[in-house]
């Protein structure tokens, strides 16, 4: 592409006074005289700035281009962090709930190992009562027996029983009040060892 | 140098690199840079039935993937070489390297395919240094690595 010389004239001058150039592809399309080296070396400054911008401008948007990479590369760290990290909050919960679930369990377990050792305390008691008890109930019996027997055998061989009678008469109603006693003991170790 | 080149491709940081390359290797004085393969596939079919012819480019760079198309660079190879007359110089610029998408795009009338990095110019000064051979159809297909 020729230039007029006006034009010609008007770029030299724009870029003596003002250092404006042309630039981009339209310096490669100008055609100047072999012999206006005042306009060869207008269009070499002309692609030399031009090749420079392009360089400097490449240099930059390769940069971007590095920083926009770092910055996928980086989201895509925090997102597969942030994915880790939301499966361990949920993998946290969920040790959370089998932890409070076993501390139930154990708590329960807890509970019924002190109502056993509890129960078994107390039968052992109520077992212990109840010996107790049989064991008194079967002196009574016996003293009662052995007395009624002396009583009879007096009785029977006609000696004074006058003694032995009142003796008889009193063990007797001992006999009768702790009987009832000791039978009302074991109906309430009984009613207690049922209960439980 | 190549009359016009259109270039498709998502990365619009790319278009520039890819512009200035070609402008410091001297490889065209006309590029076009589009984002989508919709677009170029529109601008193909008017060129096909509408003409004009003149307004074809002369080599086209595809993108693989293109974000946000409804196709890939394979298929828009495809279309322009099956559906729209053929008759550029076409192929893939891509950060992919994948054989089996090679051998795709080999099937699909790709002439070339050139991995992109940040060091591009080598490779386009490479592929410029074989444009007469895919220009006249004597070129076979070659990967620029």
């Amino acid at each position: 592409m020729k230039i007029s010389t006006e034009t010609r004239e008007l770029l030299l001058n724009l870029a003596e006074s003002k250092k404006v150039y042309l630039e981009g592809n339209l310096i490669k399309v100008l055609e100047v005289d072999a012999d206006d080296a005042e306009m060869q070396a207008y269009l070499e400054e002309c692609k030399s700035r031009d090749s420079e911008a392009r360089k400097k401008r490449l240099e930059v948007t390769r940069q971007v281009q590095e920083q926009n990479r770092e910055l996928e590369a980086s989201s895509k760290k925090m997102e597969v962090l942030n994915q880790d990290l939301q499966a361990a909050l949920a993998e946290s919960k969920v040790s959370e709930k089998m932890a409070s679930e076993a501390k139930a369990e154990a708590e329960r377990l807890r509970d019924e190992a002190v109502e056993d050792l509890d129960d078994m305390q107390k039968r052992t008691q109520f077992e212990l009562m109840g010996y107790i008890v049989k064991v008194a109930l079967g002196v009574i019996l016996g003293v009662g027996l052995l007395t009624t027997m002396l009583y009879v055998y007096v009785l029977t061989v006609g000696m004074d029983a006058k003694i032995i009678e009142s003796t008889w008469s009193n063990l007797f109603g001992i006999l009768l009040t702790n009987s009832f006693s000791i039978i009302g003991t074991i109906m309430g170790v009984k009613y207690a060892n049922e209960k439980n | 140098m190549i009359e016009s080149i259109l270039l498709v491709d998502d990365e619009n940081l790319f278009h520039l690199v890819f512009e200035d390359a070609c402008s410091l290797l001297d490889i065209t004085l006309s590029l076009e840079a589009i984002s989508s393969s919709d677009e170029a596939d529109r601008l193909f079919k008017k060129w096909f039935h509408e003409g004009p012819e003149d307004e074809k480019p002369e080599c086209v760079f595809v993108d693989l993937n293109i974000i946000g198309s409804s196709f890939d660079g394979i298929e828009l190879i495809r279309k322009i070489n099956s559906e729209y007359g053929n008759g550029v110089v076409i192929g893939i610029i891509s950060s992919s390297s994948d054989n089996e998408e090679i051998e795709k795009a080999k099937a699909v009338g790709a002439q070339f395919w050139i991995i992109k990095s940040d060091d591009i110019e080598p490779r386009l000064q490479q592929f410029y240094d074989d444009y007469a051979g895919y220009r006249n159809g004597t070129g076979e297909f070659k990967i620029y690595r």
